[in-house]
């Protein structure tokens, strides 16, 4: 595949780090499996740069990796990261998970990425009916915090309107509350407590996570009704004003479970009760660890 | 194994008049592991504690349960009654069958099911307990004061008279706080200065207190027995150590008729350098940088500097930030008047001679600025009739506030009798809601102020004041009679009601102690720890707490000194164990824990190998400052902080038993 002008860029800013010893691993997208596929890639030295690539089949969100004591280990990281990637970062940052000292950040530009079921099949436009919902919502498509930045050779993501990002919701929202139990409860039936929905994402980084503490045992572990309602609810509580919305947790799932709708619901709810979004800024305070005496209560009745 | 022993406490027929106290008892009996219930009708007496200790040592019990009223009462009782028995007092825990059951229910079957229930949940929480040591604390055996009226100076007093070093930090360039403005004192007329100054002066000689004047607390961190202090001393542009206070440098300003005092509450002109008033302690002026001419015109001024014989005005003297660590500290920060400028009926403000009662009190003084002639500000005429309104923004939730200022009625009563006293043949009108003059002496004096020196009392409030003829018409109810007043005065005085002093909201903050919704300290406990804020090792005093007149105030400073002494007579303090703890195996540093904390408890920990290389990084909790109230517990995702004596593991045992 010839290397485009993004991929140049992208491969002398990373050369350049390596070889000045800034960073001793980068952390980038290189080509996959098949073509409509790219891979996390990991770079040490400065030769193995020219495989670095970004584009519109970059799907997966980089920042899962800087949790990883393998990779923390390096001390000093460059990443690639999209817009929303890149929220996870500043997440990462205001949690005490990474300092920023430590990351080097190369932000690229991006107008969209396609859906991989679909991109496996062969698509390569990416289009309003072909990206992830999250694309179709994004306010990042260039990031918030870069150390530097590589622009996109996509076109703007056109948006008419007629796809409706997370439609289900509202649906959702009209729903009685037996109607919605209904709805989740059949959802999480599909649960096989794999947990690659926490594997998956960037702010799940708890080297215990709260399933596997057993004394006592919170969490029912089996994947029965009480045990997958259990880990589900958990799940979006942990990462209520928390969640950046990448969506690595739905795309990691092998069952299906629709869990963007409830991390987006979470987000749209935080955003409305406490005007808050998560990744937006290093220095702000996340809402789950903020009270006032203004913090209204009328929910205790 | 465990072995349990369940006590049933009757409380007479508090508990038993609404709780089947036998059946609570057969039901604890049956539980795996319970060896001996037993039911009694005050647990807490003598005999009932006596049996309990019976019971512990022939039952070689390893844990209590008491079903009883709230472990606030009687915990403390029962665990200190284990203790004597060997066991660790932590193994005591009390399932308060009282306030949350008989107290709040009617229908004994279902009460006596709820007690049952909470029985048992105790039972199985006392089966998971481990003992628990609580804390030891070092003190820094040394004190700091805040503010310098006479609540201030009579913790400091008493403080350092028990042989404990005293910082002393006070806003104003004296001491000698409110309490120096006035001018005599209710009941007993005697003269405000003439006893305060004796006390300001042994502040200052005294070999154990160490005073900073013209000095505010910057910045405080740390806990009980070691707070961190820094206090910003600020320029005086004098050095205080050559300084004699002979007041050749004041005489010598230029500058004075251009300041009001603050002092004499606007009523007459100070110099840029000044002392506030004659008596003041320390005798060392300050110079006011913000109306100095050497300041304001480029230096060209230096006629005190001329004037001063040790030559120790320094222009260029700086701020100073003084640190200092102490064990404990009391806020006394006294008191401000209301604005009163909501009542714009009354014509604060507008009219010269619609003063305050705190400016009337620098009429009346002997060192005030008609040096005790009551004079008129308007034209230095002396009044023959004065109007007095009491309640000027007290107990007017409307416009003001809600709480009696509780020192008005008696200093209007004094204000009243004074006046008498001074113009002979002058005619007072006091318009009142209710006279409030309830301690010692205090009904006999307004009493007084009424029959012998002719003041007329009128019930009932003012509605408007005006100007006309150089007289002040004051147009009220005198709702005893029905009828409408109007009086032409000469002179009418607000009795203003008083507010928190200006900052004390912001120093509350810096100490961490909590304040009611009017900006007055709370106390711990508002009846049983009046001295004590709510947070350990720092103590209230004076009116920073609440409306209180000079006894109550003094009182009050006595009150934290002993507290304090007491705390100081040990040289370590003990904080209960129950308090954080981190599991920092698994904890992932995030600190949302820390985030929550409201006392400042959890900081950053580094874990190291053996070459000092930093392995890990922890949240860890200051046991000074931790409070046990598992905010971070909620916090925490990955469930690595517990609080001590409520494990995970503990209250999960508890919900299980109410599931079977």
């Amino acid at each position: 595949m010839a290397k485009t002008k993004t991929d140049e860029k992208l491969q002398k800013i990373a050369k350049d780090l390596l070889e000045s010893k800034e960073i001793s691993l980068l952390i980038g997208y290189a080509g996959g499996s098949n073509p409509g596929r790219m891979r996390p890639f990991f770079i040490t030295k400065p030769e193995e740069t020219e495989k670095l690539s970004f584009g519109k089949y970059a799907v997966q969100d980089l920042a899962v990796f800087l949790k990883k004591p393998e990779v923390k280990k390096f001390g000093k990281i460059g990443i690639v990261v999209k817009g929303c990637d890149e929220k996870a970062v500043n997440a990462l940052i205001q949690e005490f998970q990474i300092s920023r000292d430590d990351v080097k950040i190369i932000g690229v530009e991006c107008n969209g990425v396609i859906r991989q079921n679909l991109a496996d099949k062969g698509e390569t436009k990416v289009s309003e009916s072909t990206v992830y919902d999250k694309c179709l919502i994004c306010e990042e498509h260039t990031p918030v915090l870069y150390d530097f930045i590589v622009e996109s050779e996509e076109p703007e993501l056109a948006v008419s309107g007629n796809v409706k990002p997370y439609a289900d919701i509202e649906k959702l929202e009209a729903m009685s509350a037996v109607e919605k139990n209904a709805f989740w409860a059949k959802e999480f039936d599909k649960c096989i407590k794999c947990y690659a929905c926490r594997q998956a994402c960037p702010l799940c980084y708890c080297s215990r996570c709260i399933v596997e503490k057993n004394m006592p045992q919170w969490i029912d572990t089996n994947s029965e009704e009480t045990g997958n309602a259990q880990w589900n609810l958990i799940r979006a509580y942990h990462l209520s004003g928390r969640c950046i919305g990448c969506g690595e947790c739905e795309r990691a799932c092998p069952v299906n479970i629709p869990l963007m709708l409830i991390n987006e619901k979470m987000a749209r709810d935080v955003y409305k009760l406490f005007g808050y979004k998560s990744g937006k800024d290093i220095d702000a305070k996340p809402v789950f660890g903020v009270f006032a005496e203004s913090d209204f209560n009328d929910f205790i009745k | 194994m465990a072995r349990i022993g369940v006590f049933v406490c009757w409380c007479g027929s508090n508990i038993a008049g609404t709780v089947d106290v036998e059946k609570l008892r057969e039901e604890a009996a049956k539980i795996p592991g319970v060896v001996s219930a037993s039911d009694y009708k005050y647990m807490c007496s003598d005999p009932g504690q006596n049996s309990l200790r019976n019971v512990i040592k022939e039952q070689k019990l390893t844990g209590v349960v008491l079903a009883a009223c709230s472990p606030h009462m009687h915990e403390n009782t029962f665990r200190k009654a284990a203790v004597k028995e060997g066991l660790n007092p932590y193994f005591v825990e009390i399932a308060n069958i009282r306030e949350q059951v008989s107290w709040v229910h009617e229908d004994k079957e279902r009460a006596t099911a709820k007690a049952v229930d909470l029985m048992k949940m105790m039972v199985e929480k006392v089966k998971r307990d481990r003992p628990v040591e609580d804390v030891k604390v070092p003190l820094n055996k040394k004190a700091l004061v805040i503010g310098g009226g006479i609540s201030g100076i009579q913790a400091a007093l008493d403080i350092a008279n028990g042989g404990v070093e005293v910082i002393l930090v006070e806003k104003e360039p004296s001491i000698g706080g409110r309490m120096i403005q006035l001018d005599e004192t209710f009941p007993t007329l005697d003269c405000s200065s003439c006893i305060m100054t004796p006390k300001m002066v042994e502040v200052n000689q005294h070999p154990n207190i160490k005073l900073y004047t013209y000095s505010e607390v910057e910045d405080i961190s740390g806990y009980i027995g070691n707070f961190k202090v820094k206090i910003k001393k600020k320029a005086r542009s004098v050095v205080e150590k050559d300084c004699t206070g002979c007041g050749e440098c004041w005489n010598a300003c230029p500058m004075h008729k251009n300041v009001k005092s603050e002092f004499n509450l606007n009523l007459s002109e100070r110099t840029a350098i000044y002392v506030p008033f004659p008596q003041a302690v320390p005798l060392i002026p300050v110079l006011d940088r913000s109306v100095c001419l050497h300041f304001k015109k480029g230096g060209k001024c230096q006629k005190c500097y001329d004037a001063c014989g040790p030559k120790c005005i320094n222009f260029d003297l700086q701020d100073e930030i003084i640190e200092e660590t102490v064990g404990a500290i009391v806020a006394s920060t006294g008191y401000d008047l209301m604005d009163t400028s909501m009542y714009g009926e009354y014509g604060y403000g507008k009219y010269k001679d619609v003063i305050s009662g705190l400016q009337f009190e620098r009429l009346l003084s002997a060192s005030g600025p008609t040096e005790g002639v009551i004079k008129r500000p308007s034209d230095g005429k002396t009044p023959q009739t004065i109007v007095f309104v009491q309640c000027v923004g007290s107990r007017d939730p409307e416009k003001g506030v809600p709480y009696c200022s509780k020192v008005c009625c008696m200093y209007t009563a004094k204000h009243a009798k004074l006046f008498a006293h001074k113009v002979h043949g002058s005619q007072s009108y006091v318009f009142y809601i209710d006279i409030r003059s309830t301690s010692k002496g205090y009904e006999e004096f307004v009493r007084g102020t009424m029959e012998q020196d002719g003041a007329i009392y009128l019930r009932g409030r003012v509605s408007k004041i005006y100007e006309d003829g150089g007289k002040l018409i004051v147009k009220g109810a005198d709702t005893l009679s029905g009828n409408q007043v109007e009086i032409a005065a000469d002179m009418v005085v607000l009795a203003t009601g008083v507010i928190p002093k200006k900052g004390s909201d912001k120093l509350a903050q810096m100490l961490g102690i909590s304040y009611d919704k009017y900006g007055f300290y709370t106390e711990s406990h508002p009846k049983l720890r009046p001295a004590e804020s709510s947070t350990a090792g720092i103590f209230l005093a004076g009116m920073a707490q609440g409306p209180r007149d000079i006894p109550e105030s003094v009182v009050s400073g006595s009150a934290a000194a002993s507290k304090i002494l007491g705390l100081f007579s040990k040289n370590e303090y003990e904080v209960e164990g129950t308090i954080a703890n981190v599991n920092e195996a698994t904890c992932v540093a995030c600190f949302y824990c820390r985030r929550v904390c409201a006392y400042n408890a959890i900081s950053k920990k580094e874990i190291k190998d053996r070459s000092g290389k930093v392995v890990k990084v922890v949240a860890s909790v200051n046991p000074g400052l931790c409070t046990g109230c598992g905010a971070c517990v909620n916090a925490c995702f990955s469930k690595s902080i517990d609080v001590k004596g409520f494990m995970d593991d503990q209250i999960y045992a508890e919900i299980k038993a109410l599931a079977i």
